[in-house]
């Protein structure tokens, strides 16, 4: 059974959620979790709700990184950190894979500092779902983006490797047997975006391991053109923010338009229902995370607000790419093709 | 309604565990009324025990009788006597040596009309203890155990606190009246309550199977005498502690389990140590437990530094030990049960 370490300090709702999502996690699952974190705080929290604890063990540890800190300095003067604690047990075969909702850059330095990354990776990169429309019936309403936001800049040999692990986890993952990879770009065209981006879009072309369907554009990013949408850091986090600034500034909206006059809010009343199931579905707080690709081992980031059920989905998607053999399988893909 | 021929006179080498049936002993499903009409006509091979629990049982009899105790078991249980020979009949598979089981006379009350009692719990049941303790074996020390279905942590609670004379007739009285219970069984209550001749601190501890997954935290009001137990390994590691049962009784629990409910070796230690931070076992103990476990090939090798951690823990906790002597039973704090009924009843005394 796979054992995945969980940063209980890290988050904006840690420990609470956390902890919360984690005695979820043991009622509905045979997956072995170890909380890191304050041995006291973690044990409190137990203490007040059902939990199974045949499933759950704690690594007691002194610190944590705050959201806002530094995460080069933190991790340098926290030594104990929550974080750094779970990224070693899985380093050193104590756990399977580790779940976070804390710092992204310290959640990525903790991992590059304590795993490998695959033979032949040059980069490693991070990994987010986001809700998109679908084309078709059974189509994941999550699209998988990367990198948004382990790299900067990247090269086309580093998108390219970013564009089959990214399938090779969207097929296990997401049960699609042949996730359509795009490469995000200002234009569909292959002669667009520059040398690095039409060196990429001849790359991946060329790939007989992926599905690649060419650029996808802007407004082709929650479509479902693509199941597996490949750009570099920098990019990748502009788009991802966006799309999470959208879900707010709708909901936002829709309560200002209620308080305007009463056929607004009648309205609203009667679109209620619809409302809060496309709250539901913008609402990063609820998602199961995704996973910093690249690594020999596995780190699922989850999203710095999350509550107990995205918490409770990250450790079950993590437990099944464990399962699923997901790092090797992205090694012998990335063998073959080299 | 009673059967088994308990002796009267106290036996000051003795020691009695009481067992609650429903939910504590057996898996009974009664959380449906489907399921409640099943039940009285169920054989024995129909019904199943918790996984662990006859190992219990058969360890704390052995072991006390190793330690030239002689050990009394008996069943106290709310359902009917019509159900009683498929119960004793379950007990005899299980290969269970008891010295009483009684049942409650759901009948009796039915035709005097009785409504009330053939649902209360708490009046029935306290004074089925206090009259079997009556009647004999008083015996200086008894174990507990119960489940999070109903209100055993509340009777026990004041079943203990009764007899080590921090409860009187009129505190009980009171108590159950808040609890509305029937007037009749509030007087069998406060006679025996002031039958007792004299005190003493005779229950050591109370189990309660959480079998309802309740949060432990919620049984802190009970203080440490008190032990939510999430599964027997949890319960046996505790008695293991306390002396009650030796290692061959731990390994055997412990293989029922992994036999019976497929329990891994880390579900095993998570178990531990789950029992270690809330309280209820010491460092030092579950790392004797754990090196048990590993010579029956039960459970693996720690990973180094949790090993290296515990043995430090342990090694600190003796030095406080010479310090502070006594289990934490035996500091017992006094409980509020104005507090308890509020929690948990929602009533003010």
């Amino acid at each position: 059974m796979p054992r995945i370490a969980v940063d209980a300090m890290g988050g904006d709702f840690a420990p609470e959620e956390i902890v919360r999502g984690v005695a979820q996690a043991s009622l509905e699952s045979d997956i072995q979790m170890v909380l890191v974190g304050s041995a006291d705080k973690i044990q409190a929290l137990l203490d007040a709700g059902p939990y199974n604890p045949e499933l759950i063990s704690v690594r007691h540890c002194s610190s944590a990184i705050g959201m806002a800190e530094d995460p080069r300095e933190a991790l340098r003067a926290k030594r104990d950190a929550s974080i750094t604690v779970a990224a070693r047990m899985v380093a050193a075969g104590e756990a399977d894979a580790m779940v976070s909702a804390g710092n992204t850059g310290a959640c990525v330095l903790a991992a590059a500092k304590n795993f490998k990354l695959i033979r032949g990776v040059k980069k490693a990169a991070l990994a987010s779902v986001f809700p998109r429309q679908t084309e078709y019936p059974g189509q994941d309403t999550l699209g998988l983006l990367l990198d948004v936001g382990a790299t900067i800049r990247c090269d086309a040999i580093e998108l390219t490797q970013f564009a089959v692990m990214g399938s090779a986890y969207a097929r296990r993952i997401s049960k699609v047997a042949s996730p359509r990879v795009g490469l995000l770009n200002m234009g569909s065209e292959e002669s667009k975006g520059g040398d690095v981006l039409v060196e990429a879009h001849r790359r991946m072309k060329s790939l007989p391991a992926i599905n690649f369907v060419g650029n996808i554009e802007g407004n082709d990013v929650a479509t479902g053109k693509a199941d597996v949408i490949v750009t570099e850091g920098l990019l990748g986090n502009v788009v991802l923010k966006l799309i999470e600034g959208i879900g707010e500034i709708a909901a936002t909206l829709a309560t200002h338009a209620a308080q305007e006059n009463w056929r607004w809010r009648l309205g609203m009343a009667m679109m209620s229902s619809g409302i809060s199931r496309m709250r539901d579905l913008t609402d990063f707080r609820t998602y199961g995370g995704a996973p910093i690709l690249g690594f020999e081992s596995l780190c699922i980031k989850v999203h710095g607000r999350s509550t107990a059920p995205a918490i409770r989905n990250a450790i079950k998607v993590a437990a099944k790419a464990v399962r699923d053999r997901i790092s090797p399988e992205i090694a012998e893909t990335l063998a073959s093709i080299r | 309604m009673s059967d088994g021929g308990a002796p009267a006179a106290v036996e000051q080498a003795a020691i009695t565990f009481r067992w609650d049936l429903d939910k504590t002993y057996l898996r009974t499903q009664f959380e449906s009324l489907r399921q409640m009409v099943k039940i009285p006509f169920e054989a024995a091979s129909d019904k199943v025990h918790l996984p662990g629990v006859p190992q219990v049982i058969q360890g704390l009899r052995r072991c006390a009788l190793a330690r030239a105790q002689r050990p009394f078991v008996f069943f106290l249980s709310a359902s009917p006597p019509q159900i009683g020979n498929a119960i004793r009949e379950k007990l005899e598979l299980d290969g269970i040596e008891y010295d009483g089981i009684i049942f409650k006379d759901q009948l009796r009350n039915l035709v005097r009309g009785r409504w009330r009692s053939l649902r209360e719990q708490i009046g029935y049941k306290l004074g089925e203890l206090l009259e079997s303790r009556e009647r004999g074996p008083a015996a200086p020390r008894e174990i507990l155990f119960g489940d999070d279905w109903e209100s055993d942590p509340l009777i026990y609670s004041v079943y203990a606190d009764v007899l080590a004379g921090r409860l009187d007739a009129g505190a009980v009285g009171d108590l159950l009246r808040t609890l509305e219970v029937e007037r009749g069984a509030i007087a069998r209550v406060s006679r025996a309550v002031e039958a007792l001749e004299s005190h003493s601190e005779v229950v050591q501890r109370i189990y309660i199977n959480l079998e309802k997954r309740t949060p432990p935290g919620r049984f802190h009001a009970f203080g440490p005498r008190l032990v939510p137990a999430f599964n027997y390994f949890q319960t046996g590691a505790s008695l293991f502690e306390l002396g009650l049962i030796d290692d061959a009784a731990l390994t055997t629990i412990a293989n029922a389990l992994v036999e019976e409910a497929s329990y891994s070796g880390d579900r095993l230690r998570n178990s531990l140590d789950d029992l270690v931070r809330r309280g209820h076992l010491r460092p030092s103990s579950r790392t004797r437990i754990i090196r048990i476990l590993q010579a029956a090939a039960i459970a693996g090798p720690a990973p180094h530094e949790a090993m290296l951690r515990a043995r430090l823990r342990a090694a600190f906790e003796r030095l406080q030990a010479r310090w502070r002597r006594g289990t934490p039973a035996e500091q017992l704090p006094e409980l509020d049960y104005a507090q308890i009924l509020r929690d948990w009843t929602g009533r003010e005394v």
